[in-house]
């Protein structure tokens, strides 16, 4: 059923007039027409793509149906990426969940200092992810970067570190640019949740002779829920496609440390050229990443 | 898999997807082709703009035909330039790197420039590996406009002060030295060799490869480079080694790239380091660098059967086979690029422009003759080592249509080897497998 006929359908029950049905359809075309040709037609035409062999330095453009996506499944380099993405979207968004929590909980509170705080909060939400990328670059760099000159200050290292280019510390070091910049939104949206919560169900939890922590685990965390479930979503859904600080910080290296799916589209689409491999891979993306929104919803929304 | 439904084909596929999101910004109707058509279309990445403009303006002065100068970063030029074609953009000439020729070429892209004898008489005097590298398939597509080669650079203070009197000769030499300086406490790590996944990578090892007297592919186009007799394998187990076994390399080799890599120099940091050969204009400026003045060139260190010779890379001007198929649009096409690759004014103006404002070097033998470039040079570097190992360099062997997709193999495997995941033999046993594969292909 398109939106065209589900309107028409809802204008007739509310027995609106022919003409004013016209007329409402007529004012509605415009935000149809900006919807497809903005939503509709992108996703549309990108699964097109992904059923064509696409190489913008050959000639021909077979049709190769879902060969595309059975080559990319057979693909190791693939899978190793889906892994890594993984890694990549559990560890950021726990992370996230856990500072953003806590620090909501902080600024709920009346302290001195608490706006200044705030607004300070807000400034790695401001900055751009290309600037974020490179701030990170020079602080993690081995050379002369800030992380090691701290750790040597306070004495906690003998010499100067390699950061990014340990193939074992690379992801967690991305993982932390990209935590550093999305905290600030999560707490935000927690903080609104955290107060919306009745300062009356405290007070009864008190009356019940409640501690610090039972009041939160039965009072705090249950109505945070929805909250929590919008950050999960939400983070998740920019961890899995993110690309920006993979870009900056690492291009996917060393060897292939940080070569995530995003970066592996990148590089089907960009540096190899190859638009229906490409496509295909960021379809199994867009399909991942529903699937998980779906998880996330189903999992913490139970009790909504 | 079939070939029974097409998608069109590889223009309509781009034009319909700019057209789509051009009509969703709202901008069709800002395009007009007709004034572009009226002008030459030059297109070269970012850089000397300001020389070229330069250039541009004496060609319209002396010829009356406007030039339409478009730019665009070297980082994206060659994605850039490729939507282009495909969507039939205007352009008559344009810039071209030597790794790129063999698949703009193949694609259709490109005009040869065989048949313009105003174009092709001046190959005697361009270097031969520069005149090599505007070769493809028996058919020459550019005059060169750039050519450099990567160097061996040290910091000469450095080395007094460590009581060393003369740069390495050898590869075995410079790890003594190295580990001289270490030992000294002046360097950590003596040696600068970016490792990153970069376009640069390639150079940094074909340079180690060929001083090795290696070779990546075989006259034949066969992949030799996992062939110990070949000398690959013995330059990546030797940068393994400088990393992990003797530590003059530093294991964050593999996130340095070229420019971090020539600001560390810069910094003085290192006693050696394989940079392109111009750096050491800006090495030698104290406005650029803490060790401006110290910084000589000395030829490439030689392998154990190897020579001092080095991978040099190409740069040329080449006339798309649109403007090619057109009499009119081809004969402009041509002088302009007479006008930048060729003699203007008599001389090798814009190669000589380019020397003398960025330091970039140049493919056409005269020019190590002119009194005032060699002036120029000699302010910030020996003119005869200049020469001498430019003399020794050589085109990379790996240049295929497939060059770019083989490279993102290189990445990981040598990487990975340089960080101990592998083998130096078993990461150039992928690089040959990945080449294998992409030839039968092609």
């Amino acid at each position: 059923m398109s939106i065209q006929g589900l309107s028409k359908r809802w204008l007739a029950r509310h027995s609106v007039s022919g003409s004013d049905q016209r007329s409402a359809m007529l004012l509605l075309l415009p935000m149809f027409a900006v919807l497809f040709v903005v939503a509709v037609f992108p996703v549309v035409y990108s699964f097109w793509t992904s059923l064509f062999d696409i190489r913008l330095t050959r000639m021909s453009t077979p049709f190769v149906g879902f060969g595309n996506y059975l080559e990319t499944f057979r693909d190791p380099g693939f899978w190793a990426a889906v892994a890594r993405t993984v890694w990549f979207t559990v560890g950021s968004v726990l992370a996230i969940m856990i500072i953003a929590t806590l620090m909501a909980l902080l600024l709920n509170q009346e302290f001195r200092g608490r706006r200044i705080l705030s607004t300070a909060l807000l400034i790695p939400w401001a900055i751009p992810y290309v600037v974020d990328g490179l701030m990170w670059k020079w602080i993690y760099d081995s050379g002369y970067g800030a992380l090691n000159g701290l750790l040597l200050q306070l004495g906690l290292i003998r010499h100067y570190l390699v950061w990014l280019g340990d193939t074992h510390k690379t992801l967690a070091l991305i993982a932390n640019a990209f935590v550093w910049k999305e905290v600030p939104l999560a707490t935000i949206l927690l903080l609104v949740t955290l107060k919306s919560i009745s300062p009356d169900l405290y007070g009864a939890a008190r009356v019940d002779g409640a501690t610090l922590w039972q009041r939160f685990i039965h009072v705090t965390l249950p109505s945070l829920r929805p909250g929590l479930m919008l950050v999960a979503i939400y983070e998740a859904m920019m961890a899995v496609r993110h690309f920006d600080l993979f870009f900056i910080l690492t291009e996917g290296g060393p060897a292939d440390a940080s070569h995530v799916l995003s970066w592996h589209i990148y590089v089907e689409t960009f540096r190899k050229l190859s638009f229906g491999t490409g496509a295909a891979v960021a379809y199994l993306l867009a399909l991942a990443t529903f699937a998980m929104s779906y998880s996330i919803i189903r999992l913490l929304g139970k009790r909504l | 898999m079939s070939e029974v439904t097409k998608f069109g084909s590889r223009r309509r596929f781009l034009q319909f997807s700019a057209g789509a999101g051009l009509a969703a910004t709202g901008m069709l109707g800002g395009l007009s082709r007709a004034d572009a058509a009226a002008a030459v279309n030059l297109y070269t990445w970012s850089a000397g703009v300001d020389t070229v403009k330069r250039q541009a303006a004496a060609f319209t002065k002396e010829t009356g035909l406007p030039v339409n100068y478009n730019n665009l970063p070297f980082a994206q030029y060659r994605e850039a330039m490729v939507t282009k074609f495909v969507g039939q953009a205007p352009i008559d000439a344009l810039w071209v790197s030597d790794g790129w020729l063999p698949e703009w070429a193949d694609a259709g892209w490109l005009a040869p420039i065989d048949g313009y004898p105003d174009l092709i008489k001046y190959n005697n005097d361009v270097q031969s590996f520069c005149t090599e590298s505007t070769r493809y398939k028996g058919h020459q597509y550019g005059m060169t406009y750039y050519t450099d080669y990567m160097a061996f650079l040290y910091d000469a203070d450095m080395l007094s002060k460590a009581g060393i009197s003369a740069p390495p000769a050898s590869w075995d030499e410079l790890v003594d030295q190295s580990l001289k300086i270490k030992k000294a406490g002046l360097s950590n790590y003596p040696l600068m060799l970016p490792m990153a996944r970069e376009s640069w990578l390639i150079e940094f090892m074909s340079s180690l490869v060929f001083s090795n007297g290696g070779r990546f592919v075989d006259d034949t186009g066969r992949a030799v480079m996992d062939d110990p007799q070949h000398g690959a394998v013995r330059s990546l187990q030797w940068i393994v080694d400088a990393v992990n076994k003797h530590h003059i390399v530093s294991p964050a080799c593999v996130e340095l790239g070229e420019l971090n890599g020539f600001k560390a120099v810069a910094s003085g940091n290192h006693a050696f380091a394989l940079l392109p050969r111009y750096r050491i204009q800006a090495l030698n400026d104290p406005r650029q660098s803490h060790v401006a003045g110290h910084i000589k060139q000395a030829l490439m260190p030689a392998g154990a059967n190897g020579s001092h010779a080095t991978v040099a890379w190409m740069r040329m001007h080449a006339m798309s086979a649109a403007a090619g198929a057109s009499k009119t649009r081809a004969a402009n096409a041509a002088r302009l690029i007479e006008a930048f690759g060729g003699k203007f004014d008599g001389q090798y103006a814009f190669q000589k422009a380019m020397f003398l404002d960025t330091g970039t070097a140049f493919g056409v033998k005269p020019l190590f003759n002119d009194p005032e470039v060699k002036a120029a040079y000699e302010k910030y570097g020996d003119f005869a080592i200049f020469r001498k190992q430019q003399d020794l360099a050589r085109k990379k062997d790996v240049i295929t249509r497939w060059f770019g997709e083989w490279d993102e193999t290189n990445g990981t495997a040598w990487q990975a080897a340089v960080l101990g995941q592998s083998s130096a033999a078993d990461a150039l046993k992928t690089s040959a497998r990945k080449w294998a594969n992409l030839s039968k292909q092609a």
